[in-house]
């Protein structure tokens, strides 16, 4: 029973991460139509980054100003000089992401070593909760991811930028026609999505580890909550999200952690075939 | 009174809160040239993509030669003998104009041979080439459609609806996009065709359809405003009213009419 | 026949009479392990022709090409290990069950438009990449599991394998020219036409007659054929399998090695997978990075060369065919009075 509540709390909490970064792959494949394979390497950087701040500065927390930073950056030169100069964007994209996927995850390779490096938590100690004793930095973790996502819909829908987005994503002709500058606004999207998977990856670092393949299980994971969630539909993939993570937490404390995985694949075939819209269509914006 | 070629009953097609196509029912008697003419968004196009099948209906039946073709799949109802042509012209662009009509002419068999060469065909190959003589294109055979001008697009399309030996031929627009010399072109073909093919004919073109058009269906915001001969169109006050209201088309009508 | 014909022509037979000999000329210029080297060349190459027949040529872009190799691979290591089969019926064992796979999921995944086509493709791969990983009884994992060689012939006393390295290097030679060939007939009959036009167009596919939904099922089958022949070849190559070789990475490979190749062109798959899997050889000895340059080629060709390269010449060729005409109608104007 202990071992049900602490993954399943895990789980929850895992979400609420996962939802962070998902959403950055909601609104690349939402508005730019990419199939972005290097999501989860985006993940990984953040990792990296808040390894790599920690090491020279000693401070953790400044990690999450320079990790989205950094992210925010690198995403949008991206958007700008790889995936904008492509012609056949729609099937090549893919294609050129699969690449970055690559040299993100070779590079760190090359920069950090192939050895998986680990945090100690900013935050040490646990609290009683629920009967078991459950580490206070997992609840900051929590904590942190619904600002961030909280922070994200705030500016989706009270800045410029984010009724832009929203618009491009609703009407991009008519969005142009209107004098949005819909090619600026694909960059800045490009770049939040990054930002985004980094804030999950500083986040997480202190309870996962910090290595070159971190991004290669998270990747799967965020497509699942996108698709489940329905694309297009924001609240949904970060409903999603949690919702899966919880249930391979439950899964996983009756079997494997690859049965779980199977388990959520399957389920997410499922959806694909039978409701592409996803399963959370009453969000739908 | 025989069957008509193309019936409709009670077709609806909605698209959210909009009625594209409002309880259409309509016959089409065969051997004429049958065109529907009507203002931007009256449903015209609609209703040619619920009779090949592109769209299904909210609702109503849609009759070939008697036969219930309600619900078919696109290629099911192409089999049938019902070819159209799209209003953006449409054609396999990294295919040669020879091999367009060489697949327009193979498609509708059961079974595609993987294992012989296509060209080793000897009939269908002579058929391609006549249908390139027929539309005169033969010099352009070998150019990748793609590469071809807005004017030859529209040629090759009407001989990919010559090659399929279709029995009711729906055309989207034919002349949209072309010169007066084209127009006129593309004109002698379609007169040539209806000959032998029931057509029918989406236009906004008023010489060309009172040009060709046995019958005349005018449509407004999904359903039939009127029907008739072209002299009973010209004639017809809500008809003047609701779309000829140019004084250009004026003339054209009076022009055909007492031509 | 126009000069780009014969330059191709003489290519062709070049390129032919060079691998015939590789067993003694390489050796002799370079050293004899680059004839493996070669012979795995071949192998991959047919995997890449696999997405390139989906790709180039239907317009369905897979990333999940390694479920159906990862079939042929297991289909020979189980049949010899736990099956006992031999040679024949093993390699027989390895294609069917690919192309079962490959109808069982396309039947499912050719409905999709092609975004979530290429989603659902890395789902089922990574579905039974994970089984595969957990059923470690069956398939070793990733560790895989290893197994001796049956003969391929035996005509009385004689018995002739893959353990002889030249006979092992023309009979995947063969089998890969012979997959090649098939692909050649293929792209020119009816059905490949058929193809062709579903890639261009496929709504006026739909309404010329064509079944799009049979037809691209029929083309998943044949690529997963394709990736099964190479799985199962790769298998018999290394007396080996192993669950790694079914993760998307290996999917996503082929993909590039394809289009850098020249996605909708017969060698382009063998120039691409070429090009890699030397650079990866060469490379690795100095550097173990090389996937980096994967990375950095896949973005370049991408945005710069989206044809590939035999895709490049092709076009060079025609424009050369162009330039020919066209000075060949000025000199016969002006010849003419």
């Amino acid at each position: 029973m202990e071992k049900l509540l602490l993954l399943a709390m895990n789980g929850l909490i895992w979400g609420l991460i996962i939802a962070l970064i998902a959403l950055g792959l909601a609104i690349i494949f939402g508005l730019l139509d990419i199939i972005n394979l290097a999501h989860g390497d985006f993940f990984m950087v953040g990792t990296v980054l808040a390894w790599a701040t920690l090491q020279s500065t000693g401070n953790f927390w400044l990690a999450f100003i320079v990790a989205p930073l950094i992210g925010f950056i690198l995403g949008a030169l991206i958007q700008r000089m790889v995936i904008q100069p492509i012609h056949n964007a729609a099937a090549l994209s893919i294609v050129a992401t699969f690449g970055l996927s690559l040299i993100l995850q070779e590079s760190v390779r090359i920069t950090f070593g192939p050895t998986p490096r680990r945090i100690l938590p900013p935050i040490q100690g646990t609290v009683p909760l629920f009967g078991i004793d459950y580490e206070i930095y997992r609840l900051f973790a929590a904590a942190v991811a619904i600002v961030a996502i909280g922070g994200f819909f705030v500016f989706l829908h009270r800045t410029q930028l984010g009724t832009w987005m929203r618009a491009v994503r609703h009407d991009r002709d008519t969005a142009i026609a209107m004098g949005i500058p819909a090619k600026r606004v694909y960059v800045l999207t490009f770049g939040i999505g990054f930002a985004l998977a980094c804030v999950g990856g500083v986040v997480a670092a202190p309870i996962t580890t910090v290595d070159f393949r971190g991004g290669v299980d998270i990747l799967p994971f965020c497509f699942m909550a996108v698709i489940i969630g329905g694309l297009g539909n924001l609240p949904g993939t970060a409903a999603a999200a949690i919702l899966l993570a919880f249930l391979e937490g439950v899964i996983q404390s009756a079997a494997s952690p690859t049965v779980a995985r199977i388990s959520s694949l399957v389920l997410m075939s499922a959806v694909l075939l039978l409701r592409p819209q996803g399963l959370f269509k009453g969000f739908a914006r | 009174m025989s069957e008509p070629v193309l019936r409709t009953e009670n077709l609806t097609k909605r698209f959210g809160g909009l009625t594209a196509v409002d309880n259409l029912s309509l016959g089409i008697p065969g051997g004429r040239v049958h065109a529907i003419i009507g203002p931007n968004g009256a449903g015209k196009t609609t209703f040619f993509n619920l009779i090949s099948g592109l769209l299904k209906s909210d609702g109503g039946r849609v009759f070939f030669h008697g036969r219930d073709i309600t619900g078919l799949k696109p290629h099911q109802i192409s089999r049938l003998g019902i070819k159209r042509t799209l209003q953006i012209k449409s054609v396999f662009p990294q295919l040669s104009v020879a091999e367009n009509l060489w697949i327009t002419s193979q498609a509708g068999q059961r079974f595609l041979n993987p294992f012989r060469s296509a060209s080793a065909d000897r009939a269908a190959t002579a058929k391609v080439d006549r249908t390139l003589e027929q539309i005169g294109l033969t010099g352009l055979a070998k150019r990748a459609a793609g590469t071809l001008s807005y004017g030859d697009v529209a040629l090759l399309e009407i001989g990919m609806a010559l090659i399929s030996e279709p029995q009711l031929l729906l055309l989207d627009e034919p002349t949209c996009g072309m010169s007066p010399a084209e127009t006129e072109r593309a004109v002698t073909k379609i007169r040539e065709l209806a000959r032998t093919i029931d057509i029918i004919i989406i236009e906004h073109d008023m010489e060309v359809v009172f040009g060709i058009a046995s019958d005349i269906t005018v449509m407004a915001q999904g359903a039939i405003l009127a029907s008739g001969t072209p002299k009973e169109i010209a004639d017809d006050e809500r008809v003047r009213e609701a779309y000829l209201g140019r004084p250009e088309d004026e003339d054209y009508v009076e022009e055909a009419v007492h031509a | 026949m126009s000069a780009a014909t014969l330059i191709e022509r003489a290519l062709l037979i070049a390129f032919a009479a060079f691998m015939l000999s590789v067993p003694w000329s390489v050796p002799a210029l370079i050293n004899s392990f680059w004839v493996s080297v070669i012979a795995e060349i071949l192998i991959w190459s047919l995997f890449a022709a696999s997405v390139n027949l989906l790709f180039g040529y239907v317009g369905l872009l897979s990333f999940g090409q390694a479920l159906y190799f990862g079939f042929g691979m297991y289909g020979v290591a189980i049949g010899i290990n736990d099956l006992g089969l031999s040679f024949w019926p093993a390699f027989g064992l390895g294609i069917v069950a690919s192309m079962a796979m490959a109808l069982v999921t396309g039947v499912f995944a050719v409905r999709l438009t092609w975004h979530y086509f290429a989603i659902i493709t890395v789902v089922f791969s990574l579905i039974f990449y994970f089984l595969a990983l957990t059923n470690k009884w069956l398939t070793g994992g990733d560790d895989g599991i290893s197994f001796t060689l049956p003969p391929t012939f035996s005509f009385g006393g004689t018995k002739y394998g893959l353990t002889d390295p030249t006979f092992q290097y023309f009979f995947i030679l063969g089998v890969v020219a012979l997959c090649f060939w098939l692909m050649h007939r293929l792209i020119g009959s009816p059905l490949g036409k058929a193809f062709l036009a579903i890639r261009d167009n496929d709504t006026r596919a739909s309404l010329i007659g064509l079944n799009v939904y049979v037809l691209r099922l029929i083309a998943f089958v044949l690529a997963g054929f394709l990736a099964g022949v190479a799985g199962a070849l790769f298998a018999f190559f290394g007396r080996y399998a192993s669950a790694s070789y079914m993760f998307y990475h290996v999917s996503g490979e082929a993909v590039v090695w394809a289009i850098v190749g020249g996605a909708g062109t017969l060698f382009g798959p063998l120039v691409g997978t070429s090009i890699f899997i030397v650079v990866r050889e060469v490379v690795s000895s100095h550097w173990e990075h090389h996937s980096l340059i994967v990375g950095i080629v896949a973005i370049l060709v991408v945005i710069f060369a989206p044809r590939g390269i035999v895709g490049l010449w092709r076009q060079w060729m025609a424009q050369l065919a162009e330039r020919g005409d066209a000075a060949a109608i000025k000199s016969k104007l002006r010849t003419e009075p």
